[in-house]
């Protein structure tokens, strides 16, 4: 029988507030066997992190540990002090930590920082240490690790920083890595690269890791053992594949159901057939109605509400010298978007998506190219009323819940700057209807005198919506709009998505980075890679037929993928 | 590299001469009489005046005479004090004495300002950092010439430990208690700079990482605390510089020390109008100098800032 | 479904659902009163003893500058040569000077220049300082540039010396002032050079809240460059050019005392801090007397201190790293 290398019994953690404690971690219980890797999987505030930072001894701030034990190989390290319990860190449990934009010291080359560890570690000194850094940058995957070790951080990737910290983070070879969201701000290819690197190099020298992570996908196909926290407590643990299968507290029921990435495919498609047959039939009721108001736009209403032809995006950068260089940040991408559906981008961090959303809603202007919107070019607006009309037709939400509404303005102010700008209504009539909209998007009446601070992420989101609701426009442009979101309230405001798109008759531009998400509101695809358009069809088609090696690679890397449980 | 200090070097091309095209202004082009604004209510001859003004240009349109005394500028000649002795001459025999007070200054406030800010930002909130916080307020508060004063009266006067003046004696212990007034505004200035950026810098995750990875607290602090905070520290310090020189006015008054701020306060009270331009622009060319120094430096101590 | 067999520790657990019951996401707490960036502020503001000690001095610093007479019926142009320079007596709780003033009564009626200096130059600053600032980094481009390098100029030629070389140039166009005339020349001096640090500074934060998504989305909605700016953009900066102003109240009163400490500041007919400080330095030479130093340079001092002292606090209140 073996021993438990990490055991963890009925920890609870308090951060001070005030004169108070408020407690952020209740009574947890977690056993880490050697050469295993065990996933605590929760939203964020679950105290998941916070868990995994009292190992190491390193909690933020005011937090303490307020009970209980946490053993290592045997010891208890809540009873030893200070000193002997800093020297358990690096050389016995080894941390990759979250963000690898943040976790290294931008002042020193990337060398100099491992080598750190190694010293520190009493592992190598001086050019053996050299030597040594240079062979932990390439077990880490780092190409050319001779050069790359006399590189700074800011001359890496994010992918490539997050490989340095791995290599940091093994240098003195642990016997337990904390791998605190190890690849959260990587784009899915990336993350999937170096998740399967991981796994090789901790298999190979048999390192036991506790994965931390919000992606219940990602937690059953990477750990043996999954530990599910909420609000400070774990609520199930056990086998990853049986939890997954079948899991027996309410909340990962609801965690699992509302993963996109494990979510029955077949299902979506079919919800997502019903929400567009209703959506496209109160799309042309609006449509013809507009037309019969005499609109600033001509059009009929049966053609695409957008469509995009050729559009490009080049940008002057600082080249050698005096010169400039030209880089194409869009090429040449044209699609349509047709009344009461949508089309999504799909593209990881550059492909280009988020500024082909800013030229539809006219906020840069195209190098070359036009958007049309009902039929009209947007580049030739010149009249006041017509550059009015076309903004209120056209509305965007954007990704960050927290700047995209003015911290000064309470909700009611927020929602109600549009109508006052385009001079609709009265006041009560502009009351009665910002509470009509907040209904809507399932808000009560009285956040209408809060101010955005005090609302979580999914809530602001919902403000967000609310305001580009705010003056009945047929296309809302969504650059991201859920993906700074937790799982559970992603899937509430998805779902929130297709109601109003059933019930209005919107027609959605849907900006994103995760695939996932993609079957659950787009009836078309377009995948972005460096500016270009490299795959365009119906979203079954991309998903059950993809063409392109890269959409096959996108689609391989949604973690999960290998676990979809039983339906 | 090469690009930037050039863009650079042509950015301060409209400073400088904006600059001095302000104070020329300032003190040259004022109502009534140019000989009386420069010499003052004596009575002047016929044969002196002609003189005075072909010397002075002052025949000219006053933008002309801007530009003829940035051109004798260019080349050091910054024309005829009242005296009869080159200003150039004046200001070459000054300026070495005020830039030796203001780096004995810097260096002072450099070390202490740092030192004192470092442990202050580890012991927040402790006795010492209160204490620290305490003296920076008060060095602030109280003006720099009651301060000077007080400490002329104590260690010149009272101990004797040091001269109360200085004069012409310019030795390095002469200087020691000028340097000490003189930097001890910016002493406060560095200690609350360095014990922020230490706060900030011990919560940063790449901290947070180095301490995970077993290195011990102290060099922690030192290897990345530390070294991180001197970024804004340096560039305050390399800025200052010129600030001292510029502010080093009182501190000369005070202790009787021949520098440039005491040839400018001087100038002016007696109306050397010439004098009090030169000087101007000399501060203004080491302002520029220092500031793009500091830019560079900023570059060398931080291998983000690559300017292109 | 093959059952693993689970190690010691790693059964299969679910906690009863009664302990952690499951809440609505995305639920709205409506019991607090609702609270925007500047109450919470005031929250934070509200239990820092600092703010209340500074607060409270410069309330009453304010009166003492809007009504000497309350706390003195001394004048303090009345010269008593009799008692030159004799030390705190009954009714004169400072003493005399060598002109025979009392130095309580010039103390009293020495606040309102410096503090007048003071308040006038900030507002000053900060409003031309906010505008250009604001500007320039909205609009960027030439605008930038121009608005930049116009700064730097100013910016350029040290604060002090500029002051000097301003006051002379006005003592020459505008001899005789009077009390306000003489008050307002300081502050034109010091405000002429002082506001480019403002501009930096609204520069810089407008430059962080333009590119934030509201600002788009208020674009998105047609709205005008300069509404944007006036409604968005510049409510938005204003935190980190409010703690400017409240220091460099401080600095400014300082620097006015160091002109008249120069003789080049207020006219000595004018009863002020630094007149009396610079007066005070040849009759103390030799350390006696020191109450004749003292009285005006603590006052000062105090004044100076409560204003750094409210600005501190002001910031922690209004930084977003102090706050969740």
């Amino acid at each position: 029988m073996t021993q438990p290398l990490l055991q963890i019994r009925d920890l609870h953690i308090a951060f001070t507030s005030g004169k108070k404690d408020v407690p952020a971690v209740r009574g947890v219980d977690l056993t880490v066997y050697p050469g295993q890797t065990v996933a605590i999987v929760g939203e964020s505030g679950s105290g998941k992190s916070t868990t995994a930072h009292a190992v190491i001894d390193l909690l933020p701030g005011t937090g303490h540990v307020t009970a209980g034990s946490i053993e290592f190989d045997g010891v208890d390290l809540m009873k030893l002090g200070g000193r002997r319990r800093r020297s358990y860190r690096g050389d016995r449990i080894g941390l990759v930590p979250q963000d690898p934009m943040s976790n290294l010291n931008p002042l020193y080359r990337v060398g100099a920082q491992i080598k750190e560890v190694l010293e520190v570690n009493d592992v190598a000194r001086g050019k053996a240490a050299d030597r040594r850094v240079v062979e932990l940058l390439e077990e880490a995957g780092l190409g050319d690790a001779e050069a790359r070790a006399k590189q700074y951080p800011h001359e890496y990737s994010g992918g490539m920083r997050q490989r340095a910290l791995i290599a940091a983070g093994l240098a003195a070879r642990p016997q337990l890595l904390i791998a605190d969201e190890p690849t959260s701000a990587l784009d899915v290819t990336v993350q999937k690269q170096i998740l399967d690197h991981l796994d090789g190099l901790t298999d190979e020298l048999g390192v036991a890791v506790l994965l931390i992570t919000h992606d219940l996908g990602l937690a059953a196909e990477r750990a043996d053992h999954l530990v599910v926290m909420y609000k400070g407590q774990v609520v199930e643990s056990g086998p990853a594949l049986q939890i997954l299968r079948d899991p027996q507290h309410p909340y990962s029921q609801r965690l699992i159901s509302s993963a996109p990435s494990l979510r029955s495919r077949r299902l979506a498609a079919s919800e997502r057939a019903e929400v567009r047959e209703e959506a496209t039939e109160a799309a042309l009721e609006v449509a013809e109605d507009t037309i019969a108001e005499a609109s600033e736009f001509g059009g009929e209403a049966t053609g695409p509400v957008i469509r995009a032809t050729d559009l490009t995006k080049v940008f002057k950068l600082p080249g050698k010298g005096f010169s400039k260089r030209d880089f194409t940040a869009v090429d040449s991408v044209s699609f349509a978007l047709e009344r009461g559906t949508t089309t999504a981008i799909v593209g990881e961090s550059g492909s280009g998506k988020s500024t082909v959303a800013r030229m539809v809603l006219d906020l840069l202007e195209p190098t070359s190219g036009t958007v049309e919107f009902d039929g009209v070019d947007v580049g030739s607006i010149r009249t006041r009323a017509q550059q009015l009309d076309f903004r209120r037709r056209v509305q965007p939400v954007f990704q960050n819940p927290y700047a995209s509404l003015d911290p000064m303005y309470s909700i009611y102010r927020s929602i109600e700057e549009p109508l006052r700008l385009h001079g609709v209504g009265t006041g009560k009539e502009r009351e009665r209807k910002i509470r009509d909209l907040l209904d809507k998007v399932s808000l009560p009446g009285a956040v209408m005198s809060r101010y955005p601070n005090e609302l979580s992420g999914g809530q602001r989101q919902r403000v967000a919506i609310a305001r580009a609701l705010a003056l009945d426009p047929e296309v809302v442009v969504l650059d991201e709009a859920v993906s700074a979101l937790d799982v559970l309230v992603q899937a509430q405001i998805l779902k929130l998505l297709n109601d109003l798109q059933a019930e209005l008759g919107l027609s959605y531009l849907f900006i994103t980075h995760d695939l996932a998400v993609v079957r659950q509101i787009a009836d078309q695809v377009l995948v972005m890679q460096k500016g270009r358009v490299v795959e365009q069809a119906g979203s079954l088609e991309v998903f059950d037929h993809p063409r392109e090696e890269y959409t096959k690679r996108l689609l391989a890397a949604i973690p999960g993928r290998s676990v979809e449980p039983a339906s | 590299m090469w690009r930037y200090i050039a863009r650079r070097l042509l950015q301060t091309i409209p400073v400088v001469l904006g600059s001095t095209l302000l104070i020329y202004a300032m003190v040259f082009l004022q109502p009534g009489d140019p000989i009386v604004a420069l010499f003052g209510e004596k009575p002047v001859s016929e044969a002196t005046r002609a003189q005075l003004m072909a010397q002075y240009n002052l025949d000219q349109p006053f933008i002309v005479q801007w530009l003829l005394f940035l051109k004798g500028a260019l080349v050091g000649d910054f024309g005829i004090a009242y005296s009869g002795q080159p200003v150039s001459e004046l200001i070459a025999r000054a300026l070495p004495v005020t830039f030796q007070l203001a780096v004995m200054a810097l260096i002072f406030e450099a070390v202490l300002g740092v030192v004192a800010g470092f442990y202050a930002g580890l012991r927040r909130g402790k006795i010492f950092d209160s204490t620290m916080l305490v003296v920076s307020l008060i060095v602030i508060a109280v003006p720099i010439f009651v301060l000077g004063f007080m400490m002329q009266l104590v260690f010149g006067i009272q101990l004797q430990w040091v001269p109360a003046t200085v004069g012409s004696n310019t030795s390095f212990t002469n200087m020691i208690l000028p340097a000490l007034v003189l930097g001890l505004v910016s002493f406060a200035y560095v200690l609350r700079l360095t014990r922020t950026s230490v706060i900030e810098n011990l919560t940063a995750d790449h901290v947070r990482t180095a301490r995970a990875h077993g290195v011990p607290d102290g060099m922690v602090n030192r290897r990345h605390v530390l070294r991180n905070s001197m970024i804004p520290v340096v560039t305050f310090l390399g800025a200052d510089l010129g600030a001292l020189m510029a502010g080093a006015v009182v501190t000369e008054g005070i202790f009787n020390i021949n520098g440039i701020g005491n040839l400018a306060y001087q100038a002016i009270l007696r109306g050397e109008n010439p004098t009090v331009v030169s000087v101007v622009t000399v501060m203004v060319i080491i302002y520029v100098v220092t500031s793009l120094l500091v830019d560079l430096l900023y570059a060398v101590l931080d291998p983000r800032i690559r300017y292109a | 479904m093959p059952e693993t067999t689970s190690l010691p520790g790693q059964t299969h657990f679910v906690a009863p659902s009664s302990e952690t019951p499951l809440q609505a996401t995305g639920m709205v707490d409506t019991s607090a009163p609702p609270e925007g960036q500047w109450k919470e502020a005031w929250k934070v503001l509200r239990r820092n003893w600092l703010f209340w000690v500074s607060a409270i001095l410069l309330l009453f610093i304010l009166v003492v500058v809007c009504f000497p007479g309350l706390f003195t019926g001394v004048d303090p142009r009345q010269s008593m040569l009799s008692k030159s320079l004799q030390g705190p007596q009954s009714g004169h709780p400072f003493g005399f000077d060598k002109q025979g003033y009392d130095v309580y009564s010039r103390v009293v009626y020495g606040a309102r220049a410096s503090v007048v200096v003071g308040l006038l130059t900030t507002v000053i600053v900060t409003v031309i300082g906010l505008f250009t600032g604001a500007v320039a980094g909205f609009f960027g481009r030439w605008v930038d540039a121009l608005v930049s390098r116009i700064a730097d100029i100013f910016f350029a030629i040290p604060l002090l010396l500029a002051a000097i070389v301003g006051l002379s140039a006005l003592n020459n166009v505008w001899p005789d002032r009077g009390y306000w005339g003489g008050v307002l020349a300081v502050v034109f001096a010091l405000a002429a050079f002082g506001w480019p640090q403002v501009t930096r500074i609204a520069r810089g934060a407008v430059l962080e809240i333009r590119g934030l998504e509201f600002v788009d989305a208020s674009r998105a909605i047609g709205a005008s460059k300069w509404r944007n700016l006036f409604s968005h953009i510049i409510p938005n900066s204003l935190a980190p050019v409010i703690v400017t102003a409240t220091v460099s109240l401080g600095v400014y009163i300082v620097a006015e005392a160091t002109l008249s400490f120069l003789g080049i500041g207020l006219p000595p007919s004018i009863v002020s801090w630094g007149n009396d400080i610079a007066a005070a330095q040849s009759q103390v030479r030799s350390g006696d007397n020191l109450h004749v130093l003292f009285a005006p340079a603590g006052a000062l001092a105090v004044t100076v201190l409560s204003f750094m002292l409210l600005g501190d606090a002001v910031r922690d209140a209004l930084d977003p790293k102090a706050r969740k």
